[in-house]
């Protein structure tokens, strides 16, 4: 379903990804996982094109993404649940989740979703008319996750949803993310919590200072020595 | 304290502040989505000012290439004001396109993004100049129509004297402002501006066209221009192409006192300086253009986020 | 070569002259600050001038003085135009960015407020007939000049001086400077009275130039004309306010046939030079600094 092709990213003179090749089959959950700064961020930015790549293609269902405008992606099916959450905390939570379908028309079925949303969510229905800046970070976290699957994507980036979660709630999103799988969305995860995340994917890849050094099979990759040295220790 | 005397300040003050509001929010829309401040917002508020004099006047002056000049139609007042306002919001956002968007596709400096708008100003009012003469305009005291000058209220022991051109100045004002506060807290749109004014890239993410969004603050930002240079205009007359540089000025005034960025700041700092001009003491009539900039340096020293603003968090 | 000096003198004197109001911004510039100041110091110092060679209670000092009374106005600007600097400079440089811009065209303004209303100035008519020392406008190139150059060789000093250094590094990163123990504030308003001391003295040089004097000196748009001088120019480069000048006040006059569009391609410069040469004309030569 997406494919990236030697991609090479960098920001001005700074190189940040070096040729990196991967790809994500529909119905998957793949995780790249990485130490801070190896640039996992930033192929996912590049994927919904707030970066363009030096060089290298970047495929989504058969079709090269160059040229494309960051707020067309959306409308392609390719949802991005970027990183530190970024909801936007100045409106209300059902607002946030209302502009997450910015790009539907259908009244009736933005109004579905949103009682699905919060069905999955039962925390955000109760603060529905709060700005979202006074929610917690798990919340915040759920609401950004929310409002990405309100565009009904068919693949999903998540960014470090994890991050800052005290280790309960993390479960709980990761728990979420597996439950969102088997509903049919395709994701791919990016973390830097390894453990958590090669538990909950199919596939893995391991990146490191900005190239690609190891991938396959999550619980295989798991058990690699290196990888457990470097990430699981 | 006699009440008359605070009625009629009060009228006179809450009627141009209210205007004063109005340009101020064309700045603070900008600011609010761009974080920097468009120099040339001067300029579209004087090219609506004359835009709509020829439209509802229907012919031009005595100097300027277009001379004696006159259009084949002549507009009521009403219709003039909108659509003087609506050409200058496709004059706004004809100032993002050449000002500011090619600025910002290549990185640079906000400082830049500034003089650039104020060459962008610069040849406006120059254009505006060229067109229609330097020469003083006045609208026809009948151009509002067959409604009386002013109507006159017995206060107390005195009189109150609300000019029907002060009362059209605070109403449509109202209705500018009641409008702006419906689109942007109620309506998608309105909070697809706000998404992008707080977050472009998360913007971008869910769909929000951040340069498209831009044109269209910069259209609401021309319209809001250029209405309120008409109001200027037809209460004070238009003295020359450069009659909008002291009202930018006294806006700039408006926007830091009220806090850069913030919708409420801004009415409220543009009534706070309509109703501090009207209330100075005849004595100091003189110094009455001063008022807004002492207002203006004191707020700096004092509280420089302004009256409703968040703590210093400046983008320029 | 003769007729050409006459016809050109005044350009050339203009040049020189608006170069100097240019450079009294890169001085806070240096600190990375953005100063619409200058303009109001230079109206100051025209004023002090102008005052001081007209007025009835000073003659038996011109009298006394006769040439030698321009230098005593270049003084006396300069000390005004400290010493005013030091008192806004203080509490404004506190601000940053465009708060400290508003903070100064705001200042201007008031300025021009009170020079309409104060006797001494002449209110709206303001002050002619200044005394003038020279017949031909070329030869004020005897003051300026020699201004420009002794400010151009004071730059050279500083920029290599410790000081400089310090401006810079203000103007790198503020905070980091201030965690290197800094006085980020007084190195800032240090700056900013140098500029205003300059521009102080530019004013009062050119009031016998212009020969009369008033609140128009000190508007708006003259504040925006220097920074336009200084970022055509190149705002990282002493050069640039006089590269600067030397464009934007000659072009009027070689656009001289196209008369009434002049002032539109002026804009248009500005806002050419800003998207196609955002360094300015001496960015293109310091190919040094990426």
């Amino acid at each position: 379903m997406l494919e990236l092709n030697a991609v090479t990213l960098a920001y001005g003179p700074v190189m940040a990804v070096r040729e990196a090749s991967l790809h994500v089959r529909q119905g998957e959950i793949v995780t790249l996982i990485g130490a801070n700064g190896a640039g996992k961020t930033t192929i996912l930015r590049a994927v919904s094109r707030l970066l363009d790549p030096k060089s290298g293609a970047i495929m989504f269902e058969g079709r090269d993404l160059r040229g494309v405008a960051p707020d067309r992606v959306v409308r392609l099916g390719l949802a991005h649940c970027p990183e530190g959450r970024q909801v936007l905390a100045r409106q209300s939570v059902r607002d946030n989740l209302e502009l997450g379908a910015y790009i539907r028309a259908d009244r009736a079925g933005i109004r579905q979703d949103l009682e699905m949303a919060f069905d999955l969510f039962p925390r955000l229905r109760e603060r529905a008319s709060q700005l979202a800046g006074t929610l917690s970070g798990g919340e915040q976290q759920m609401l950004a996750i929310a409002r990405a699957l309100m565009c009904r994507p068919k693949l999903l980036l998540l960014d470090e949803p994890s991050l800052g979660l005290a280790p309960i709630i993390a479960q709980e999103i990761f728990n979420i993310i597996t439950n969102l799988n088997q509903q049919g969305v395709t994701i791919l995860l990016v973390e830097q919590n390894a453990h958590m995340a090669m538990r909950t994917a199919h596939r893995a890849y391991v990146l490191e200072a900005g190239q690609i050094v190891a991938e396959g099979d999550a619980r295989k990759l798991a058990d690699d020595e290196r990888v457990r040295q470097a990430y699981l220790g | 304290m006699p009440l008359a005397w605070f009625l009629q300040n009060l009228v006179n003050g809450l009627s141009i502040g209210s205007v004063y509001a109005v340009f101020a929010l064309g700045y603070t829309l900008v600011f609010s989505v761009l974080g920097i401040l468009n120099f040339a917002h001067a300029a579209v508020f004087t090219l609506g000012a004359y835009l709509t004099y020829v439209l509802a006047v229907g012919e031009f002056g005595l100097n300027g290439l277009l001379a004696g000049a006159t259009m084949p139609f002549k507009l009521p007042f009403a219709l003039a004001l909108l659509a003087g306002a609506v050409l200058s919001g496709l004059a706004g956002m004809a100032v993002e396109y050449l000002a500011f968007r090619p600025l910002r596709k290549r990185g640079a400096d906000a400082l830049l993004a500034l003089v650039s708008s104020l060459g962008v100003a610069l040849i406006l009012v120059n254009l505006i100049q060229y067109l229609f003469g330097a020469e003083i305009y006045s609208f026809p005291p009948d151009v509002l129509g067959s409604l009386p000058p002013a109507i006159l209220f017995h206060v107390g022991e005195g009189m109150v004297a609300m000019r029907t051109i002060q009362a059209v100045l605070f109403g449509v004002s109202l209705l500018l402002l009641i409008g702006l506060v419906w689109f942007i807290q109620f309506t998608k749109q309105g909070k697809a501006l706000r998404a992008v004014a707080e977050n472009p890239d998360t913007a971008s993410l869910l769909g929000i066209s951040v340069d498209t969004f831009t044109l269209g603050t910069f259209f609401l930002s021309g319209l809001l221009g250029g209405m309120s240079g008409t109001l200027i205009g037809v209460s004070f007359g238009l003295s020359g192409p450069y009659f909008g540089v002291a009202y930018g000025l006294k806006a700039l005034a408006v926007i830091v006192l009220g806090g850069l960025g913030s919708i409420p700041g801004t009415v409220l700092g543009g009534l706070v300086i309509g109703l501090a001009e009207a209330f100075l003491p005849p004595e100091l009539s003189s110094y009455k253009e001063a008022v807004a900039y002492a207002l203006l340096f004191a707020v700096l020293l004092a509280r420089p986020q302004g009256l409703l603003g968040k703590s210093a968090e400046e983008k320029v | 070569m003769e007729d050409l000096l006459a016809r050109y003198g005044f350009l050339i004197v203009t040049i020189l002259q608006q170069a100097l109001l240019g450079l009294s911004l890169y001085f806070p510039l240096m600190t990375g600050q953005l100063s619409l100041a200058s303009i109001g110091f230079y109206s100051l110092g025209g004023y002090v001038a102008a005052v001081m060679g007209t007025h009835p209670a000073l003659a038996p000092l011109r009298e006394a003085l006769g040439f030698s009374m321009y230098p005593l106005e270049w003084l006396v600007a300069l000390l005004a135009s400290s010493i005013l600097g030091v008192v806004l400079g203080y509490p404004a440089l506190r601000l940053r960015g465009i708060y400290l811009a508003l903070a100064t065209i705001a200042f201007v303004q008031i300025l021009g407020v009170l020079a309409l209303n104060m006797p001494i100035t002449g209110g709206a008519i303001g002050i002619f007939d200044i005394p003038q020392p020279f017949e031909s406008r070329l030869a004020y190139a005897w003051f300026f000049g020699p201004l420009l150059a002794l400010t151009l060789f004071f730059l050279w000093r500083l920029e290599r001086s410790g000081t400089g250094r310090l401006f810079f590094s203000i103007r790198e990163n503020e905070l980091a400077a201030g965690a290197m123990g800094v006085n980020v504030t007084a190195r800032k308003v240090q700056a900013f009275v140098i500029g205003c001391a300059l521009a102080g003295v530019v004013g009062a040089m050119s009031a016998p130039l212009l020969n009369t004097w008033n609140t128009r000196q000190g508007t708006f748009d003259a504040a925006v004309a220097c920074l336009a001088y200084v970022l055509i120019g190149g705002a990282r480069s002493k050069w640039g306010a006089l590269l600067g000048a030397a464009l934007l006040v000659s072009l009027p006059e070689l656009l001289r046939p196209l008369k009434d569009s002049r002032m539109i391609l002026d804009g248009l410069v500005l806002v050419l030079v800003c998207v196609y040469m955002p360094r300015g004309i001496a960015g293109l030569f310091d190919r040094r600094r990426a």
